[in-house]
């Protein structure tokens, strides 16, 4: 059975725009930043802003094709677990 | 969503203490820049900073900034901050956090479910929550939210300095419910398309909260420009969405509030009646 995740390919490129946290808290049906299954962390120890993208497992029990789309970066990808694991979750 | 009072924070720096006020009157005045003169003419007495929000911020793509507003030197001034600032706001709950009167000592402001006051050696890394908090804080180099995004010129940052405050952090922890899933979705998806309308080039600098863009003037804020749009509060890169009285009150109805057309374009001429209380 194939099963896909999704995962953050280049963490790099997140802008910190959040638009990923409204995707995934609409789908939960409310507006906000509380509970997200993604978070934004924001750091800038080394002198500018970068960003950490925070992903609960959970995620994947949503629909990650919309929130991989809407990512203005490309942070995210899709990934199938079966072809990652040359078919041992089969 | 409360869609018919404006929720105010109201912070006494003198005093250390701060109140939840809430305003039935205010509804006109629709949010951000026009909420922020009217509670100016009211509290002018108090030389108050005032960040507002409106409608639109947390909700719909491209409403990324948030609204100050504080005399200077005899003269009305509004600037908008852009990064997650307006997100944090929203998310507080509050249209507008008040901040008057000068603090004797120095100090920083944390702001979330309640306000405290804290000592000036502590890590402000250590309070907030990371996810939901922004942090405005006068350093060495300026006045920055995140350590990175700046308001225009240099006269807020001025502002912070007399009135003793070093720091605040915001944390906004509150959600609201989606009214009209469908609706909401399909105006949200049409305006996020509609990112060619957008008069800035996207860019690889941090963004703000709700816009792709990563525009290049992401990081210095705006001064002036359309009302409407800064009543929303809309960033001024896209005026050509959110000048366009039909996408406003498509925004403003699918999200429980009762404006009519006519209130939309009412909303300047209010704004300034209040200016001209104060010239």
């Amino acid at each position: 059975m194939s099963k896909v995740v999704l995962k953050v390919k280049f963490p790099g490129n997140c802008n910190g725009c959040e638009l990923c946290v409204m995707e995934v808290q609409k789908q939960a049906g409310k507006i906000g930043l509380d509970g997200s299954l993604i978070r934004i962390l924001r750091e800038n120890d080394s002198g500018g802003l970068s960003f950490v993208v925070d992903m609960d497992p959970k995620v994947n029990e949503v629909d990650i094709e919309k929130i991989a789309k809407i990512c203005p970066t490309g942070v995210f990808e899709i990934q199938d677990l079966v072809e990652e694991n040359n078919g041992l979750l089969e | 969503m409360d869609s018919l009072n404006r929720q105010i924070l109201y912070i006494n720096l003198e005093k250390n203490e701060s109140e939840a006020k809430t305003f039935s009157e205010l509804r006109s005045y629709i949010g951000g820049v026009g909420l922020g003169l009217k509670l100016l003419s009211i509290y002018k007495n108090e030389d108050p900073i005032i960040f507002s929000v409106g409608p639109l911020n947390g909700f719909f793509p491209f409403a990324s900034k948030t609204s100050v507003v504080f005399q200077n030197e005899g003269s009305v001034e509004d600037i908008y901050f852009g990064g997650s600032l307006s997100f944090r706001l929203k998310f507080l709950g509050v249209d507008a956090v008040i901040l008057s009167g000068v603090s004797k000592n120095p100090t920083v402001i944390n702001i979330d479910d309640t306000v405290s006051f804290m000592k000036m050696n502590e890590d402000i890394k250590f309070h907030g929550l990371p996810g939901k908090r922004s942090i405005l804080s006068l350093e060495e180099k300026g006045l920055f939210l995140d350590g990175f995004f700046q308001p225009p010129e240099r006269i807020l940052e001025q502002k912070f300095v007399e009135k003793n405050i070093k720091s605040i952090i915001f944390t906004g922890s509150k959600t609201f419910p989606i009214i009209n899933e469908e609706r909401y979705q399909q105006i949200y998806t049409e305006i996020l398309s509609r990112i060619n309308e957008m008069s800035v080039q996207k860019g690889d600098s941090p963004s703000c909260s709700g816009c792709p863009m990563g525009c290049l003037n992401s990081g210095v804020g705006e001064i002036g420009g359309n009302i409407l749009v800064h009543c929303l509060v809309g960033c001024s890169f896209a005026e050509k969405i959110y000048s366009d009285v039909g996408t406003v009150f498509s925004c403003l109805n699918v999200l429980g509030y009762d404006y009519t057309h006519e209130d939309i374009e009412n909303a300047p001429r209010l704004i300034a009646e209040i200016l001209a209380e104060f010239s």
